[in-house]
Order: C-alpha cells, then structure tokens, then sequence
C-alpha cells in the first residue's frame, strides 16, 4: 500500500511527488511516456496572478494568493538557479531569435543584456538542424534596432563524422556534448577564439556594449560550464530552442532526481489503464506492465494526466473523456474561434475542483471523490497561451497537492 | 495477426516528437545511426510501400527499447524495428553471420564452456585466443565475457536426485524457476540463492530443463530458432501453468521475453505464461503486500547503488528489488538511474560495436565511480547478468543480483550446492 500514487509525469505531477516524498510519505509516480515537459524551453510562465485570481473559477482564484507564493517559493528553493521575482518578468529569445517575456527562467536563458547592446554577435553552430541563422538575425535586426547583429559561424570536430554521414546534429546534441569533458575542451577553445576576434572588431565600442548569442548551450545545473564562462569577457545568452529540447529536459531530468533522492519511485512507459472506486474511495489502479496488468493501492491518488496534449484527455467524435477515473469535465459551449493564435475555449476544459483539489461532481455539485487531486493542466477554466500561466498552476497545485496528502 | 487498421493505428500514434530518438542511448553516441522514429515508425512507412532502405543499419539497434518506455504515445518502435529486421534477414549475409549464429546460442555455447568450466575459462582468458577470435569471428578482444561454471539445471537435478530437498506437498506454494542461461553456465551460486530465498519462504521450487529464452537469437536475427525454443520452454512448462503456478525469473530479460513474445507464441500455455510469470521481486513484493513474505530480516550493514537493467523497465512494474531491499534493516540504496550499461545481451561482444557499448555505458561507470569514491555506497546491485558483468568490466566495482542482499538478511547459507555435490561424488 503506498501512501500516495501520481498518475503522470510532468511539472505538476513531478512537484507534487517531491513536495510529498519529502514530506516522508511513500510515493509512486505512474508515467506513460517522457511528459510533455522534454518538449518545453525549460521557462516557466507564471502569469498575472492577481488579476487571474480574479476570473471565476480560475485554479489562481481557488488556490490564493499566499499559497500561491508558498508553491512558487518552494520552486525556488528546490532549484536556485531558475530565476523569479515577485511580480517581475524577464526577456528570452525564442528559437527563431524574437522576444518574449516570462517568469521564471533558467539564468543563462535572459536577454536583457541585449537591449543595451550596440553589438551582437550570433554564434551559428554549421550543422545544427533547428537553428536558422538568417532568419534569426533578421528578427534579432527588429527586435534590436540600436544594435548591430553579425553571424559567427562555427564547426565542432566531434559532429566532423555527423556531417559527413549526412546526419545533422540539433540543438539537444550540443547542449549535450558541450557538458562532457571533450565538450568543454572544444568550448574553451571556441571561446578563446571568439574573444580574440570580437576585441579584434571592437573600435570604438565599450566592452560593455557586446552580447553574444549562443544557440544550443544550456549552462544550468552544471557549474564546469558555468565557470567556464565567467572568464569570458562578453555576457552571452543562450536560446530556447526547438522540442524536444534540452532545456525541458533537463529540468524534467533535475525534478526526476530530486524526487527519486526522497525515496520516490517512477514507472516510466506503462500508462494508467483504469481504476478500481468504491463509493466516493479510490482504491487501486491498473498498470498496463507486460504480460498483465499490475495492481497498485494507495491511501490517495494525485491525477496529473495532462489535458487534451498530454493525453490525460481523449477527444472522438462522440465526446471528451478523462481516460483514467472517467471523471465529469466541464465542457465549454463552441469549441473554437475562427481566429487561430486567439482564444480558444476548449482550452479551459478541464476537471473543476474544490479548494483541496479534489474533483467535484458536476451534477451533485459536492465531492465527487475523497481520496483524489486533480493539478495541471487537468484543471478547468484556465488557457495557458492566453494567460501565460502554465507554468505556474502546475508548479502552484502539484505544490499544494504534495502539500495537503 | 494483426489487422491493416490495427497496423496504421500503430502508426499513426506516432506524432513525430522524437522523444525517443532524444533517448536512445546508440544515437548519442553513434553519428551514422538515424535513430529509433527514422528506422521504426518512418521508415515502416516506406517497407510497407516495398521500399527498403539499407538495411545493415537496423542491427545497430540495441534492442534495449528505450525508445518504447519514452515514447509518450505508446508507439512500439523496437518491436517495429525487429520485425523488420526479421524481413530483411532473409537476403542478407555478412562475415558475421557464424558469429551471430554462436551468439544466439547463449545456451549451447554455456554447455559447451561448462564441460571444463577452468579450462574454457583458461582458454579464454589468452590475449592471443580473444585476437584469434576478433579477427576470425568479430568477437571483440576487448569485451567483458562472462566466466563459465558448471550448469545450474544440472546440478540441480543431481540435488533433486539426491534428494536434499523434500518435496512439499502443497500444491499453493510450489513454483517454476526459468533460470536463464546466465544462471545456467555462469553464475549458478545466483541460482541457489534465488532457490534458496523461494524455499526460505515456504515454496517448492521446480526446474525443469529449459533452454535459452530466445532474447539472443532474436537479438542475433536468428528469429526461427527463437520460436522454437520458445515453444520447447512452452511445452516444458504447460503442466505447471495449467495447474496455476507462477513462472519466475531472476533475469529481467527473460522475464520479459516470457511476459512479451511468449505469449505471441503458437503453443499450448502461451495464453498463460504472461499472466503468470513474475520476476522474482515482483513476485516477493506481492508476498510482501499480502503479508506473506518472512520478515524476519537480520540488519545488513551495508550501502548500495542500484541499476535498473533496461529490460526491467520496459516491463512496467516499478523497481520492486529497490523497494525490497529498503525493507531490509541497515540496507541503503540509492538509485543510480544513469541510463543503459551498453551491454545489451550480446550486442558489446561485437567488434564494431565494443567501442559504442562502452561509451553508452560511460555515464552508468561515471556515476558509479563518483558514487564509490564520494562514500556513498561500496558495492552494486542489478537483476541482469549482462548488466552486471559490464559494469564489473567498466568500474571495476564489485557487482552482483539483488537476491544476495536477503540471503544475507535471512542468514541463509550460500554454500554452492554443486561443488558440496560433487565432492560428496567423489
């Protein structure tokens, strides 16, 4: 019998396990695949609380504010070296070099430095797949009027073979071989090189007023890179780049870690198939392992399947299903608009809740199951690409799910 | 067989995330390999128009699916990929067709090494017979090979023979052990332990005469041969099945050969065998659960790091050994979880591949190194042979199954019953 069972592997469902592992209780997290986190650029939106807080219904309205500073404060303290201030939002590049703002975010992700820039020099890995130097300057061009932008191009000797074979190497490839011992070597060498050529270009220019852009670097959680470039004299600026990326990967990596480090367990490949209720009780679910199905039991269940994307949802002709305990779902009237990027109302269906996250019946209007917690992207009445808030009501619930088990 | 829509269901399900290919441990480090969404979904598309690329590239697949456990849509990519290789066998030969054959036969070549287990094992160890045999058969001279012991299925039958055991007549605590070729020729001490933990319990053990699951002749493109004995085993263990009896293994790739592929098998007991097969911590855990495991664990005194073998994860049931092995009083285990140890059954073995395992498996060395060096644990637990015998190679750090932990928390004696049996011959 386990004191708690996670059913899915993302943000939410991951802080929850930790927050509760932590807390001694005996947790086992149930995961069809990698979530759907390894596909994000590892920063995290948290939205305007407040003015959120205020739209009936929306997980920032249930959750309050104070709790909702106690999930993002404890966030912060499982990973010191994302950034987030209270209230503020920071600048990152996207992968085609264009700006956007969010709210917490891996240091070597910001970009500020680049609105005071008179020089930018972006670096060009040749043989990276997802990265489009033209197209990236020209938006760099828009984005940084004052500055001037120029490509430095660059070949690594160990993606020599790659190149040669045909095969192109992405963003997660380098980022990957700049962490080994040959990596960093090669990285050293790299930036010698640059620095010399950049002061080389600098006339007339402070130092000050020259920022790098380096595609396909992620310096988070590795103190050997980190320190490598604080002897750099430039301040440089990573990108996000294109899923599946390293920078979600390796935050899912960090929060796999940390959970499994307090005594979680993860079965990772094998999805949920049902579960076995009696009464308003939860008791077991079905893990589809081969041969046959196995059984586990916990005390409560925590249901962080994702939504429509992350496969907690299923949509057929016929309707919408929570596929693990068939949950009631709050439905919005009209589906879509005709405008794409704009706002779609079938991004707040979802399962409503009550202050402790457990789910309602839509019909009774009590309860509907004791023992659940419904977080992430599950929950109804809330649009991650219009509000900007995904990061922040998955880390915000799987805290207070962890929390309240 | 399965239907054309069952088939596109399949295929369809792949969204092209490349989740899997981010994972699979042989694209990282090999720059010619297109990794498991090309060769599996993509390229399914084309073999099925009758469009077959170069083919050689699809041994490079490991077979330690990885890809399967990551994906997030259930697609099964390895499986995709063996059955094409299966197809594309037929018009293929290489020089290392002798040696694929010899690989797959784990158990004739166990039978064979156990004849005269030190002298196989003198022979073996000579830098110029490992040359010989790279340049004659694509051994690589550099791979860890395992050392040969005297057969575990036969020296238990001597023990049944000479009837050590009394047979329990309850028909509720009797079980079949599938040993698995690595108990069987090279650690057969494992296999006591294993018997000696299931009798501790109160369980009747039966053995019968099983040959190699088949996982390295299906690795080795010989898929015939699998089947066959696939089907032999099936036949052996069809009685025991049919009156409800577990199957266990102690090796996390038979187990998932039995719990997978047999049940795909034409054979009387193929509809049994993957509801009742257990890997034997699976199966002491539900004891466990039930209230029906001894517990009366002495406190072993020691720190662990542990390694979850590829095929235990691909089985879906958790890490029931780890779960275990913390129940135990003084026992602390940290879980390595730093990928596939590179091995992967014979895949290691093979000249143009030794280089690739070891880099595969170069994280796995690394954290257990630091984990060694930085005090955390002295030692190193893993359910597969394969795993273990890689490690041992690539660390230097002393590696063995997880059963080994509760003989000694049961303070069974692990005196190895063949050599008291011998000497009780003689």
């Amino acid at each position: 019998m386990w004191d708690g069972v996670i059913i899915g592997g993302g943000l939410a469902g991951l802080v929850a396990g930790i927050r509760a592992s932590e807390r001694g209780l005996k947790m086992l997290l149930i995961s069809e695949g990698t979530g759907s986190l390894t596909y994000s650029s590892g920063a995290l939106d948290i939205g305007a609380t407040a003015r959120l807080a205020q739209l009936e219904k929306h997980p920032y309205a249930l959750f309050q504010q104070k709790n909702i500073r106690a999930g993002l404060h404890y966030f912060q303290t499982l990973f010191p070296e994302y950034q987030m201030n209270e209230g503020e939002s920071f600048l990152i590049l996207t992968p085609l070099g264009s700006c956007r703002t969010t709210e917490i975010v891996p240091m070597g992700l910001k970009a500020e430095v680049l609105a005071q820039s008179r020089e930018i020099v972006l670096l060009a890995p040749r043989e990276m797949r997802d990265f489009f130097a033209a197209v990236v300057k020209a938006n760099l061009e828009k984005e940084f009027p004052q500055s001037k932008v120029s490509v430095y191009p660059f070949r690594v000797s160990a993606f020599a073979d790659w190149e040669q074979a045909g095969k192109a190497v992405n963003g997660m490839e380098y980022a990957r071989f700049w962490r080994t011992e040959a990596g960093r070597k090669e990285l050293k060498q790299l930036l010698d090189k640059l620095a010399k050529d950049i002061s080389g270009k600098e006339a007339g220019r402070e130092r000050s007023e020259v920022a790098v852009i380096f595609p396909g670097l992620t310096r988070i959680f590795s103190e050997d890179l980190q320190n490598l470039f604080a002897q750099f004299p430039y301040p440089v600026v990573e990108m996000t780049d294109m899923p599946p990326a390293f920078g979600g990967t390796i935050l899912e990596r960090a929060l796999k870690t940390k959970f499994k480090a307090f005594g979680g367990e993860i079965i990772l490949g094998s999805g949920v198939l049902k579960a076995d209720v009696e009464g308003k009780i939860c008791k077991q679910v079905h893990v589809q392992s081969k041969g046959r199905d196995s059984l586990f039991k916990a005390r409560e269940f925590i249901l962080a399947t994702g939504g429509i994307f992350g496969g907690g949802i299923e949509v057929t002709p016929d309707g919408v299903r929570e596929k693990v305990l068939g949950l009631p779902l709050f439905v919005p009237e009209g589906w879509t608009q005709a405008q794409f990027l704009g706002e779609q109302p079938y991004a707040r269906l979802g399962v409503e809740v009550d202050q402790e996250l457990r789910p309602l019946d839509l019909q009774e209007g009590d309860i509907g199951l004791e023992n659940v917690r419904v977080v992430g992207r599950m929950l109804a009445h809330w649009d991650p690409w219009v509000e900007h808030c995904g990061g922040g009501v998955s880390i915000v619930s799987g805290y207070l799910a962890g929390e309240s088990l | 067989m399965e239907s054309e829509w069952e088939r596109d269901q399949k295929l369809d399900a792949c969204i092209k995330c490349s989740a899997c290919t981010a994972q699979c441990p042989v694209a990282a480090v090999y720059p010619l390999f297109p990794g498991p969404k090309n060769l599996g979904p993509d390229l399914e598309r084309l073999r099925l128009e009758g469009v077959w690329l170069d083919t050689s590239i699809l041994d490079y697949c490991s077979n330690c699916k990885t890809c399967e456990v990551t994906c997030p849509s259930g697609v099964k990519i390895t499986e995709m990929i063996l059955g094409a290789r299966r197809a594309a066998i037929s018009h293929s030969f290489s020089r290392h067709t002798l040696r694929n054959s010899l690989l797959g036969r784990a158990d004739y070549l166990g039978r064979m090494g156990t004849l005269w287990p030190s002298l196989t094992q003198r022979v073996l160890r000579r830098a110029p017979v490992r040359w010989l045999m790279e340049k004659s058969l694509g051994l690589s001279q550099f791979a860890p090979l395992p050392e040969y012991q005297i057969g575990f299925q036969k020296t238990l039958r001597m023990r049944q023979k000479n009837n050590i055991n009394s047979a329990s007549s309850d028909r509720e605590k009797r079980v079949v052990y599938f040993p698995g070729c690595f108990v069987n020729y090279n650690e057969p001490q494992t296999g006591e332990a294993v018997v000696n933990v299931l009798e501790h319990n109160g369980f009747e053990v039966i053995v019968p005469d099983f040959h190699c699951c088949g996982v390295p002749l299906q690795a080795n493109g010989n898929f015939g041969a699998a089947e066959e004995n696939a089907q032999q085993n099936l036949a052996l263990m069809a009685p025991y099945l049919k009156a409800g009896l577990p199957v266990i293994t102690s090796c996390t790739s038979c187990g998932l050969a039995l719990k997978e592929e047999y049940p795909r098998v034409n054979a009387a007991g193929a509809e049994r065998i993957g509801l009742q097969t257990y890997d034997l911590f699976e199966f002491l855990w539900e004891l466990h659960e039930q209230g029906k495991l001894r517990e009366n664990f002495q406190e072993v005194p020691i720190s662990l790091g542990y390694h979850a073998p590829c095929h235990l994860k691909a089985q879906g049931i958790g890490n029931p050994a780890l779960r275990l092995s913390r129940l135990i009083p003084g026992v602390e285990v940290e879980d390595l979880d730093a990928g596939c140890c590179g091995l992967s059954g014979s895949f290691g073995f093979k000249e143009e591949k030794y280089l690739l395992a070891q880099k595969i498996g170069s994280p796995l060395f690394q954290a257990a190194k630091r984990g060694v060096a930085e005090g955390n644990f002295q030692k190193i637990i893993t359910e597969c042979g394969g795993c273990k015998v890689q490690i041992k190679q690539g660390t230097g750090i002393e590696t063995e199954h997880p059963v080994w932990t509760l003989v000694k928390a049961y303070r069974l004696s692990s005196r190895f019953f063949c050599r008291n049996l011998l000497l009780k011959r003689e």
